[in-house]
């Protein structure tokens, strides 16, 4: 299972964070995700894969500066 | 027996007014040639137009200087002020104080949002403002001492050079055995022997036991406090509470306060970390989005820049509370303890390192070609120690570094230095150069425009290649972004009143990443509203990042996320709660165009101010050299294909270079018409008649300027 802010979501082996965001139909234009330590910006999302029990965290908008 | 001396030269018992909605109505005036100490009145027009902090700022240094007066003129005046809602420990990031002078590297007004606890202390002590203006003929230091209700102005010696020792020492000579009272404001050797210096304002850290510091970094305000002789400026204060900056409305004021630390406690973990790892995080995803500037920004990204992100300083940092005000939840000042220098004075010592933050990391990193924390660690130390804005040292040695390595400079004038990118220990050295005023460090030290300038004359450089590659506007170097690909940034630097920094507009990720802003017309509608908010915060003793760092869960879904206008309306409520005035979100908006509006005046009246001061190199538009047009070549070929209707077959990259150096430079032409027609300006970027008049900032001086400029 993938942990995404309150929800649990299933995972499956070679998921990767288009694929996350597709499933729970989220189609704000994230730039960033963050999976457990480690941030993830969007032209990465479909080559990398989240592992199991991976806490997934939204990031809504970069401000910067 | 302390080894140095502080010699009594002059002394102002003065009574102390009471704290009223954030403000105490009268501000300090020292001069160190005579020395005198006064006390003036703000009067409610100020008061009004101008609300505090960077408005108060401007309108003391406007009355101090004349139009012919130059940065190290004895009139130029160093200003610093809080503002209303400074000193206010219940809402988060309301401990800023803001600093403006005459810069030394721009000939116009610059200013520096800065933490630590200087500026509520002193509004505390019954300053809203301090000036200084004179130049003293020995080392001083100013003493504001809000208990015993005195201002003193004492002679130093023996005192240390470096800031990192003096802030310390002055932390204990003046605390009385509570140094959390304290803050000092110290330069140190980079900002006497270059135009770069910065600032360091101190804060105590209880749990550590040691003086900390944040640095008011653009433009050279730290070399204008040196060259006035002055070591060091001190106040002193009791304990802070919710009622020490009392509120007009103590209960509205916690209410919203509470709401916005409790977001914050519950977001910031699941959002950037910024209470754990500060603004690191930036650097990766910069890097991942084509934006971390490497190599004098010829390119924005490198395989090797994941080395300085945050998963590296996820374990340099020290971790505990690193609020550089009482309260903040952003608590982001975070710090590297026993951290042990390879060069320099303090080789071999433990010392505590305070940063680095993103724009360091980039700009004495990544755009240095260095991929070592270590390194940047380092850099980052010293140039605070010595009084050096890690952005300018950055930007300057980046450009060296990509003169030596075109050719344009050698051994011969870098005294034997190799400054090809990625040289670590040159990048160090040259930061030991700019603080003892020595070898070639001594030139980079002056900044790019400068430097553009030297090696012209000097050694013969070619001046039209450093004009496209010299990362300086107005005069100030380029603060850590890639701006090639956002037309929008690109108006957000070359617009910017005190040259580029991002602190009036970031506007790279809307515009280029999430596309919000296709049209002229909406490029320019955020190119007016995203400044003049931001600008809010510097009146008001504010820290920008709580606003759009830590946004709530639901403002995705809002119409407008950008602007979070839940924590607009916050800031509002705030901002009435204080201060007693009713406001609406406009409200906000206008009062800092008003102060904006005054600024641009103001460069006006240094004899800048103009659609031509508005320019930016070429490398911050587009690819300069054959090498950067060809590490993108489908970008930029598609580019001129579709936007410019260019057929590319069988063109040379020489060819393709041109004409899309064409078009964008026309572009950025038409953003300025655009910016300059919604901010009420003329083709000319002055202000018109009209709009100084709906502002409330027609003074009879200001008409006088517009006249002068043919605007009536």
């Amino acid at each position: 299972m993938i942990k995404i802010s309150d929800k649990t979501v299933a995972w499956h082996e070679g998921m990767t964070i288009s694929d996350l965001l597709n499933e729970i139909a989220d189609c704000h234009p994230y730039a960033v995700v963050r999976i457990n330590e480690t941030y993830v910006s969007r032209p990465n999302f479909d080559k990398t894969t989240i592992p199991d029990d991976a806490q997934v965290f939204l990031i809504p908008m970069i401000a910067g500066g | 027996m302390p080894d140095y001396e502080l010699k009594l030269v002059k002394t102002l018992e003065y009574k102390r007014p009471e704290v009223n909605k954030g403000y105490v109505d009268q501000t300090l005036y020292v001069n160190v040639s005579d020395p005198a100490i006064a006390i003036k009145p703000v009067d409610q027009k100020t008061k009004e137009v101008f609300i505090g902090g960077k408005g108060y700022d401007l309108w003391l240094l406007w009355h101090a200087v004349e139009p012919t007066t130059q940065w190290n003129d004895p009139q130029n005046t160093v200003c610093i002020a809080s503002g209303p809602m400074g000193g206010t420990p219940l809402y988060p990031g309301s401990g800023k104080s803001i600093v403006t002078t005459l810069s030394p590297l721009t000939g116009a007004a610059i200013d520096s949002n800065v933490g630590g606890y200087f500026g509520p202390y002193l509004k505390f002590s019954g300053f809203d403002a301090m000036e200084i203006q004179g130049k003293a003929s020995e080392d001083t230091v100013i003493f504001v001492d809000g208990i015993q209700q005195q201002v003193q102005i004492f002679s130093a010696s023996g005192l240390p050079e470096n800031s990192y020792e003096l802030s310390t020492q002055l932390t204990e000579h003046f605390a009385a055995g509570k140094p959390r009272s304290i803050s000092v404001v110290s330069a140190g050797p980079g900002a006497k022997n270059t135009l770069i210096g910065c600032l360091n304002f101190t804060w105590y850290d209880v749990k550590r036991k040691r003086a900390r510091y944040k640095q008011a970094g653009r433009g050279g305000i730290g070399t204008v406090f040196a060259d006035k002789g002055l070591k060091a400026l001190v106040v002193r204060w009791d304990s802070v509470t919710a009622d020490t900056n009392n509120p007009a409305d103590k209960a509205a004021l916690k209410d919203v306060a509470k709401l916005y630390s409790r977001e914050i406690v519950e977001l910031d973990p699941k959002q950037n970390e910024m209470a754990r790892i500060g603004t690191t995080h930036l650097v990766t995803i910069m890097n991942d989005h084509d934006l971390l500037p490497t190599h004098n920004f010829r390119y924005g990204s490198h395989p090797q820049a994941p080395n300085l992100g945050q998963q590296a300083y996820r374990h340099l940092f020290d971790p505990g509370f690193d609020g550089c005000w009482m309260g903040c939840t952003v608590a982001c000042s975070h710090g590297i303890k026993d951290f042990v220098p390879l060069t320099g004075p303090f080789k071999g010592r433990k010392v505590f390192v305070d940063g680095p933050e993103y724009e360091t990391i980039a700009g004495c990193g990544s755009n240095l070609g260095i991929f070592d924390p270590g390194t940047v660690v380092e850099m980052n130390f010293y140039c605070d120690a010595y009084g050096l804005d890690t952005i300018s040292v950055g930007t300057a040695t980046a450009f060296a570094m990509e003169c030596f390595e075109m050719g344009l400079i050698n051994e011969t004038h870098t005294g034997g230095m190799d400054l090809s990118f990625g040289n670590r220990m040159s990048a160090l050295e040259l930061i030991h150069q700019m603080a003892a005023g020595e070898g070639f460090g001594r030139i980079v030290g002056r900044g790019v425009r400068n430097m553009k300038e030297i090696f012209a004359r000097e050694f013969a450089a070619d001046p039209a290649v450093m004009a496209d590659i010299g990362m300086e506007a107005k005069g100030l170097e380029f603060s850590e972004y890639m701006t090639k690909e956002s037309l929008a940034q690109q108006g957000g630097y070359g617009l910017a009143l005190k040259g580029p920094q991002h602190d009036e507009a970031w506007l790279i990720f809307l515009d280029m990443v999430h596309n919000f802003m296709p049209s002229f017309e909406q490029k320019a509608e955020a190119l007016h509203w995203f400044p003049m908010f931001r600008t809010w915060f510097s009146l008001c003793g504010l820290c920008k990042l709580p606003w759009n760092d830590v946004v709530p869960e639901d403002n995705k879904d809002t119409q407008e996320p950008a602007k979070v206008m839940k924590h607009v309306q916050w800031y509002t409520d705030y901002f009435s709660a204080v201060t007693g005035r009713s406001a609406t979100p406009g409200d906000l908006v206008k009062m800092s165009e008003a102060v904006y509006n005054f600024q641009r005046i103001f460069n006006l009246k240094m004899g800048f101010g103009r659609r031509e001061h508005d320019n930016l190199p070429y490398r911050a538009v587009g690819p300069v050299t054959a090498t950067e047009y060809e590490s993108r070549a489908e970008r930029y070929d598609t580019q001129l294909q579709k936007n410019c209707g260019v057929d590319t077959a069988g063109k040379t990259t020489a060819e393709k270079l041109s004409l899309l150096r064409q078009y964008r430079e026309a572009q950025y032409e038409k953003l300025k018409d655009a910016v300059y027609q919604r901010r009420g300006w003329t083709k000319d970027g002055i202000p018109t008649l009209e709009k100084v008049k709906s502002l409330g900032i027609d003074f009879p001086e200001v008409l006088e300027l517009l006249k002068a400029h043919g605007v009536r």
